[in-house]
């Protein structure tokens, strides 16, 4: 968890530092007052800043221990892949069919439901997100290649 | 005179069949939201906001606190019966209120929630109608510099009631307020960190870091860390809901005193319900004769946060509407709602929107009428709720979250975006950098750059202009003070820590 702090103050400063770099390159003031610059500069300052103090706070001190990855990390990891792959899929399947695929696959996967529960979930899933979003909220959804 | 009239003007708008409907449907869902563990109000909200659109405001606001204070009473079910908190807000009914449930007093338990909650949510709605108008009335004085300074106290504010590292806290808000300037300057046209992305152009919609932040992010939470609790074995009976005379003798100060402190803590830019029912629980035990029966199944130790709960989900209200100011998660998405429709709420909205306000606000006798009846018959109903696998309410959420993602553009580009929020608000939460000053900060970014920036071209670059004006001035120290919180209490535990070292030296 040391670690895993110490790298997130890390990436504050550098974004921290990024911001300053970035909002440098706006003006700083116009004629009538601040500019666009004025507040993104001051809060890459504070975030620099704020920063710095967290990495020192960690070099100097032993925090108090934790896991950054606990045994269901794993699991939460697998969601994401899936939901990863899922968008990625959506232009192919289209929102209802993609949507309920996923439905389908993590309940097969976490929840280790049979295959018929898993099957009608996500049929009833894809007819519900059709009816709702599509046809009684009219949310243009994209239909996929070969989607509804 | 005038509060009958608004008080009619408003239940004409509330009792209409539609709105009445959208309250029933709002209380219905807040109360389904606070039994299941995971997901929260902002969330439930969120993920509601992009298919609203269509929707009268006025209804769908309606619908909204609805939800609101709905998940303040539906949390308690779940705090009781399994020890585990449905919301944040109802953690503190957890200590005694599930100690009640193994005596075999869950009705009891879940009845005085109820009860307190609906007596301090309709006695904060009276006091609401009184103070929302006349703070607004005080809030016409306010110009630029006022607001910024405003603000800023919020801002401080979070670093007090914010996590456990106030440092962090800083971060997440500049964070915030970073992700607000994404997008075409207002004032100069110029793009700010957008890097050529036309997307980025016109800043990242707060419903889209929201579903990521709230949503997915807690998808991920529940997963890693599920909130598994033991149903109380005893079956709940209708007669069981009853108080015996002690109890209600216990009880009925305890109402009062957590419906005061929750209505002031809920006022309070950054206070929350959370933190009024932490502190209503505190205080009634410090005021009680007997503290040692807290922890063992005290009555009063239900009463008192639920009681303040509610009503600083009620009292949250009055700077959202007459400063444009939320003071909680939940009461920001809001805004973004409100900002959806164009309607600026702030000192205007009562002249300019009342039967918006009055009838939003006469609803809440409605719904919390509702509620209570809800959660004096339908418990059993809303027990088998938790019976749901969590991988359906997972699938929800992803869904929801993915289609209001992509309704606010019509483009997968910020359904990706919310992904990516996801993960960023769950790394966060994970290294304890907090998620509420982040969203507080950024849907309060716009108003804080702008009057910042029209408050130093009225006084021609001087910053005096914060400290020449009382009211901001005020609201400037308050600010100073609230970050210098941190350094006062670390100051303080030095003190006390050099005089026990003293006293012990030379003993």
């Amino acid at each position: 968890m040391r670690l895993a702090d110490f790298i997130g103050g890390l990436v504050a400063l550098i974004l921290g530092l990024a911001v300053i770099f970035f909002s440098s390159q706006l003006n700083y003031y116009s004629e009538f007052g601040p500019g666009p610059g004025f507040l993104p500069l001051w809060v890459g300052i504070i975030i620099t800043g704020s920063a710095v103090y967290v990495i020192i706070d960690i070099l100097k001190k032993q925090r108090k221990a934790g896991v950054f990855f606990k045994p269901r990390t794993r699991l939460g990891l697998q969601v994401l892949i899936t939901i990863i792959v899922t968008f990625l899929l959506l232009p192919l399947f289209g929102f209802a069919i993609g949507l309920a695929l996923f439905i389908g696959v993590t309940m097969r996967m976490m929840g280790k439901h049979g295959w018929i529960l898993c099957g009608l979930t996500a049929i009833v899933t894809a007819i519900g997100i059709h009816f709702i979003f599509v046809s009684w909220l009219t949310i243009p959804l994209p239909q996929g290649l070969i989607g509804w | 005179m005038e509060l009958l009239n608004n008080l009619y003007t408003g239940f004409s708008i509330a009792l209409t069949f539609n709105n009445i409907i959208y309250c029933l449907v709002g209380v219905f869902y807040g109360q389904i939201i606070g039994v299941l563990p995971g997901i929260g109000a902002p969330t439930a909200i969120a993920l509601l906001l992009p298919l609203t659109y269509k929707v009268n405001p006025t209804s769908a606001l309606i619908m909204f606190a609805g939800i609101y204070y709905g998940v303040a009473y539906g949390g308690t079910i779940t705090s009781v019966l399994i020890n585990v908190p449905g919301e944040s807000s109802t953690v503190m009914t957890c200590i005694d209120g599930y100690q009640m449930a193994q005596k075999g007093r869950a009705g009891a338990a879940l009845s005085i929630a109820a009860i307190g909650s609906w007596i301090a949510g309709t006695v904060s709605i009276i006091i609401l109608m009184a103070f929302a108008p006349a703070l607004a009335k005080f809030a016409l004085r306010f110009g630029p510099p006022e607001y910024f300074a405003l603000t800023l106290m919020a801002f401080g504010l979070l670093t007090v009631f914010g996590g456990e590292e106030p440092i962090k806290t800083i971060i997440s808000t500049m964070l915030g307020l970073l992700i607000a300037t994404i997008g075409l300057d207002v004032v100069s046209g110029m793009p700010r960190f957008a890097f050529g992305v036309p997307q980025l152009l016109g800043g990242i919609d707060f419903v889209v870091i929201i579903c990521g932040m709230f949503g997915i992010a807690e998808v991920f939470f529940s997963i890693e860390e599920p909130e598994e609790g033991e149903l109380v074995k005893s079956k709940l009976r209708l007669g069981d809901l009853f108080l015996t005379w002690e109890e209600w003798i216990y009880s009925r100060w305890a109402i009062v005193r957590g419906g005061i402190i929750g209505f002031l803590v809920g006022i309070i830019p950054a206070g929350g319900i959370t933190t009024a029912s932490f502190l209503a629980y505190l205080g009634e035990k410090r005021y009680s004769k007997h503290p040692e029966r807290f922890g063992k199944g005290a009555i009063e130790g239900v009463a008192a946060p639920e009681s303040a709960n509610n009503a600083a989900s009620i009292s949250g209200f009055a700077p959202l509407l007459a400063l444009g100011i939320p003071g909680s998660p939940t009461t920001a998405v809001m805004l973004a709602g409100f900002m959806m429709w164009g309607i600026r709420p702030g000192p205007m909205l009562f002249q300019k929107n009342p039967d918006l306000v009055w009838g939003l606000i006469s609803s809440m006798y409605i719904g919390n009428f509702l509620l209570l009846l809800m959660n004096l018959f339908l418990i059993p109903a809303f027990v088998a709720i938790l019976r749901l696998p969590y991988t359906i309410i997972m699938g929800f959420i992803v869904i929801f979250a993915s289609v209001g993602a992509y309704s606010v553009n019509n483009n997968l580009f910020d359904v990706w975006m919310m992904l990516g929020f996801s993960v960023l608000g769950y790394i966060m939460r994970k290294l304890n950098y907090p998620i509420v000053p982040l969203v507080l900060a950024l849907v309060l970014g716009n108003l804080s750059e702008n009057s910042l920036r029209q408050a130093l071209t009225i006084s021609g670059g001087s910053f005096s202009i914060f400290f020449k004006r009382p009211i901001s001035a005020i609201f400037i120290f308050a600010a100073i003070l609230a970050y210098l919180t941190p350094v006062i209490r670390w100051a303080l535990k030095r003190l006390r820590h050099v005089h026990i070292d003293t006293t012990s030296s030379n003993t």
